[in-house]
């Protein structure tokens, strides 16, 4: 990778979890999306529980899961860039993002993390991450939040 | 279809494989981690890992909005638990339950579950079809399990042979009704005189049993053997 030339893409992926890191990594995208006319599709799955059939009208009802998609929206358009969000259901956030990248033909998909630690002090990544990183068939941006003050 | 499969051994494994490939929703239950992850990576994200044994894990499965429950694992007991839990505290309509102990089939059946499969007693019919036997040979069971199809091939020394099947006395509720003679299968007329090498079809409760084999087998001891 070149040092003066940012990584260029023509579709990219962005996964929201509806957390702080949303943001940042919209706009990182975005940014980087400018110069390549890249295309630049948030996804946000929500998952379904086995005891709800798949189809069931959860996602659609939620203000909360329609203001994650609106937040990403306004990153773009403040950066001066268009996206589109889409809204997913499924068993599993993972399958579900490669999935979306697979069909969409994307070649980059970026996801945030969020540091977090398990009961013991463990860091925390979490199953959708290593599910990515071992299936998507494109290039794959983790982003790690920063570790909060007081961790470090 | 919505079907819950309960146990990721080879059984659940292909029947879950073969269900989603005739477009079935499926959901795998399989307790141990790494073989639940390793089915996952095979065949989807369609696997819960979690012990089917227990009521909130089954509820998390989708039980209550299953159309089948099949419990196929390796322990007679578990697939028992799933089956009652399925049928009494989910409604589920259906309950299949894999039995390896053929002994266990009237427990399973007496305590609700609506069909068992049993590999062992399936192998058991197999073997028993091709070999002469001095006993009779349960074909199929009917109903809820309360009566069966029972066959007797009549031997040398069957007081049935040489007689007519009206003069047999056929235990209450059990009847015969068909006879097969050379190959030919026929119905049985109560004025037909059987002969040694025919194969007798009866249905009857499975309480009779004794009294049947009294009748068509004869009651030397050491032909007699218990078959639950």
């Amino acid at each position: 990778m070149s040092e003066t030339h940012p990584p260029t893409f023509r579709r990219a992926v962005v996964a929201l979890a509806g957390g702080p890191g949303d943001e940042r990594i919209v706009r990182l995208v975005s940014e980087l999306a400018k110069p390549s006319h890249g295309e630049v599709i948030a996804v946000h799955v929500v998952e379904i529980g086995w005891s709800l059939p798949l189809d069931a009208d959860i996602a659609g009802r939620s203000e909360e899961i329609q203001s994650i998609l609106d937040a990403a929206e306004g990153v773009a358009e403040s950066s001066k860039m268009r996206l589109e969000a889409v809204l997913l259901q499924a068993r599993d956030v993972g399958a579900a993002l490669v999935d979306e990248a697979t069909e969409r033909a994307a070649d980059l998909l970026v996801l945030s993390l969020p540091y977090r630690k398990r009961f013991g002090g463990d860091f925390a990544i979490g199953r959708t991450i290593p599910y990515v990183l071992k299936n998507a068939p494109c290039t794959v941006w983790v982003v790690r939040e920063p570790i909060p003050e007081g961790e470090a | 279809m919505f079907v819950l499969v309960v146990g990721g051994g080879k059984v659940g494994y292909y029947l879950s494989k073969e269900l989603i490939e005739n477009g079935h929703e499926v959901v795998l239950m399989e307790k141990d981690r790494a073989r639940a992850d390793q089915i996952a990576d095979e065949i989807g994200s369609i696997v819960v890992a979690h012990d089917g044994c227990e009521g909130k894990y089954l509820g998390e499965a989708g039980c209550a909005r299953a159309d089948i429950v099949a419990a196929v694992t390796g322990d007679d007991e578990d697939n028992l638990v799933i089956c009652q839990m399925a049928k009494h505290h989910f409604d589920v309509r259906r309950t299949i339950a894999r039995v390896n102990n053929p002994k266990n089939e009237a427990l399973f059946r007496h305590l609700g579950v609506d069909e068992i499969i049993s590999p062992t007693r399936m192998i058991l019919g197999s073997i028993e079809q091709d070999i002469p036997v001095h006993e009779l040979l349960h074909l199929a069971a009917l109903g809820e399990g309360e009566l069966e199809i029972i066959e007797a091939h009549l031997q040398d020394g069957s007081p049935a042979v040489g007689r007519a099947a009206g003069d047999l006395a056929m235990p209450e509720g059990c009847s015969l009704f068909a006879v097969i003679r050379d190959g030919v299968a026929t119905p049985l007329r109560p004025d037909m005189t059987l002969r040694v090498g025919d194969k007798v079809i009866a249905i009857g409760p499975s309480e009779c049993e004794e009294l049947l084999h009294e009748q068509l087998i004869g009651d030397d001891p050491e032909a007699v053997t218990p078959r639950r």
